[in-house]
């Protein structure tokens, strides 16, 4: 576990914060059956060191019931974007925590039916009567039975009936998009319940996380708010040489390097295990190495032991440049921000010119001992994101059949025929239970091509798509080299008979410089017209990122009015030809 | 000795170390509330690497109650 500074540095830093810079806000609920004071300041310093800026609202000591059943309870009134429900055994079983063998089979079945049954119908109020997504956390599996070596034998035991509430939590939210629940068990398996649970803590004020484990129990939840946030990670750059693999490949030789079976060897291959497993969920690789290409690609290519291998790779820098360059060479490359970046290297020198030179890298503070790389990983919470989708999945495929495509370009006389030639299909598709939960993605992650940079939550987008007055679709995008999946969204608000409002428009890079764009805006403008609308307005909000699609309004024929652009839907619009559009 | 203990109370309790004695508590700091005496003891306990009992951490009403019950568990201030 990476050493997290004392809750002391977090109290006093909170005292002393100044967010008003920040542009990024957001508001968090925190509601719990027992003591979490300090929890409130580690958030907001933790917030605020990823330049958000929080505001908390804290439920007073075991008022959850309350705060969430009472319509005019202060945390409605607060209305917080994301809220914690934190519970443990103690208070939900009460007695029976102790006792639980004076009841019967059957009551010991009634009483969590019962408990379940109590937290969920709280989970729908709280769904109900507010649009903030809800983590609550599942119970931790007491370790101590009186029933001794025989709690195994127990039917329906303690620890059984704990599993069993905790599986109806999961199966309740596996249907409920805005509801997560937090792995509290296993967050106490991690460090050992002994650890967390300090008696004497207990006993002085009821705290039931130790304090000295409070602020990693926090880093936890700010998985939730950087995924929520739109700032997770999506691409880990990697140096090879003491962090792939042991040794020096261009001094120790293809032979000589650590990688295999024994230690220190598995080390290495246990850490490439689990990058592989990110890569697979979605999470891009590249790697930024001071190296001779041909030695080091011999070890990708060829050697027995490599878990990961050069087609792992969206984007490659093996050379002897500097590792900053190489840094900014593969972000343009993959088209995506250096701040969706992290970057592992062994050597704490490398580690601090990145940090200087490009802050909004996250350089993960790799431990000196290769033994302990897995586990950094594991301990990093920006690599969330609140919906695995398809796309997530599919995207290692994408960023290699983009290489094809580069690679493809390169050979192309001239743009136009670039195009014709990669057969691009553009479908678009409306807003349904199996495309909301993209929209709501891209809209909350995209940055460059994206006119007004507006974030919405699944349940907006689904709001949305529920209300007559507005127009939810996306666009999936396919060529030659394969499927692009989901990487365009339109949101237009039919403001009256005459005039429709582009809310949101944008584009993933993954899909840029194709004018896919223009097929968008097409099948929006076709829309327009088949409703007798005159004037299609928009509007470009600048960021610091989005000046991919700064021209794009004047580009398509809009002209500026005041604040917006407009365009006649009675004039002629030019689609690309060689693009095929097909509308579901 | 007594310097990294006064050090450790004026940064949990957020108040200048000059504003600290040996007869300094929450009756004097204001910072020193029920719940930031529990994180002073565990960040005591951190420090000099000591595990306090119960009753001991009940006792502390002044900082020569920390420093009389630190010597017990084998810290010495010979200042």
């Amino acid at each position: 576990m990476p050493m997290e500074p004392k809750l002391s540095h977090y109290i006093n830093a909170a005292s002393t914060l100044d967010t008003s810079n920040l542009e990024k806000k957001i508001r968090i609920g925190i509601l719990g059956s027992f003591t979490l004071n300090g929890l409130e300041e580690i958030l907001q310093v933790k917030c605020a060191e990823k330049k958000i800026s929080a505001s908390i609202f804290v439920s007073g000591y075991n008022q959850y019931n309350q705060d969430i059943l009472n319509d005019k309870s202060n945390l409605y009134d607060f209305s917080p974007d994301i809220t914690f429900l934190i519970l443990d055994t103690r208070s939900i079983l009460g007695n029976f925590f102790y006792t639980v063998y004076s009841l019967s089979v059957d009551q010991r079945k009634e009483l969590i039916e019962k408990k379940s049954e109590e937290i969920i119908n709280l989970l729908q109020i709280f769904t109900k009567k507010s649009k903030s997504k809800l983590v609550v956390t599942n119970l931790s599996i007491p370790t101590y039975s009186p029933y001794g070596i025989c709690e195994t034998k127990a039917e329906f035991g303690l620890v059984e009936m704990v599993i069993n509430l905790n599986s109806k939590l999961v199966n309740y939210a596996k249907d409920n998009p805005s509801v997560y629940v937090y792995d509290f068990n296993g967050f106490v398996t991690r460090f050992g319940e002994s650890n967390i649970f300090d008696f004497r803590q207990f006993f002085f004020g009821d705290i039931k996380i130790n304090l000295e484990f409070l602020p990693t129990f926090a880093e936890d939840l700010m998985g939730y708010v950087k995924a929520m946030m739109g700032i997770n990670k999506k691409c880990i750059v990697l140096d090879l040489d003491n962090t792939l693999w042991g040794g020096i490949v261009g001094e120790d030789g293809f032979n000589g390097i650590k990688l295999g079976p024994t230690a220190p060897g598995n080390a290495y291959v246990e850490f490439q295990r689990s990058i592989l497993a990110l890569n697979q969920r979605g999470i891009i690789l590249a790697i930024n190495s001071k190296n001779n290409e041909d030695e080091a690609l011999e070890v990708l290519r060829n050697h027995p032991h490599m878990i990961l291998r050069e087609e792992n790779f969206a984007s490659i820098r093996i050379n002897w440049n500097d590792k900053v360059s190489n840094m900014k060479e593969i972000a343009e490359e993959l088209n995506i921000g250096l701040d969706s970046m992290a970057f592992f290297d062994d050597d704490p020198v490398n580690r601090e010119y990145m940090t200087l030179n490009l802050p909004e890298v996250l350089t993960v503070n790799l431990p000196s001992d290769p033994a302990l790389y897995a586990s950094t990983l594991y301990y990093i919470s920006d690599f969330n994101v609140l919906k695995i989708t398809d796309e997530d999945i599919k995207r290692k495929d994408m960023y290699l059949q983009e290489k094809k495509r580069k690679d493809f370009e390169k050979d192309a006389t001239n743009l136009e025929d670039f195009i014709k030639q990669l057969d691009v299909k553009l479908k678009i598709k409306k807003a349904d239970q199996f495309t909301i939960p993209r929209i709501s993605q891209l809209t909350l992650k995209t940055n460059q091509f994206n006119l007004t940079t507006k974030r919405y939550q699944e349940e907006e987008i689904r709001q949305f798509s529920q209300d007559g007055n507005m127009l939810v679709g996306c666009a999936q995008v396919e060529d030659k080299f394969g499927d692009n999946g989901i990487t365009g969204v339109f949101i237009v608000k039919k403001e009256n008979t005459k005039e429709w409002m582009i809310d949101t428009f944008l584009l993933s890079c993954r899909v840029m410089g194709r004018e896919i764009e223009k097929g968008i805006l097409s099948h929006i403008i076709n829309k327009a017209s088949e409703n007798k609308i005159e004037r299609l307005k928009a509007q470009f909000v600048p960021t610091k990122k989005n000046k991919p699609v700064e021209n794009f309004l004047p580009d398509c024929g809009f002209h500026k009015e005041g604040d917006y652009w407009v365009y006649p839907i009675n004039s002629s619009f030019k689609v690309p030809d060689y693009l095929g559009i097909s509308v579901e | 000795m007594s310097k990294r203990l006064y050090d450790l109370i004026g940064k949990v309790m957020n108040v200048p170390v000059s504003q600290i004695n040996d007869n300094s508590g929450p009756e004097s700091i204001e910072s020193w509330t029920s719940f930031n005496g529990y994180v002073l003891l565990y960040e005591l306990e951190h420090e000099f690497n000591v595990k306090f009992t119960m009753e001991e951490a009940i006792d502390v009403k002044t900082i020569s109650d920390i420093k009389r019950h630190l010597q017990n568990h084998g810290v010495v201030f010979n200042d």
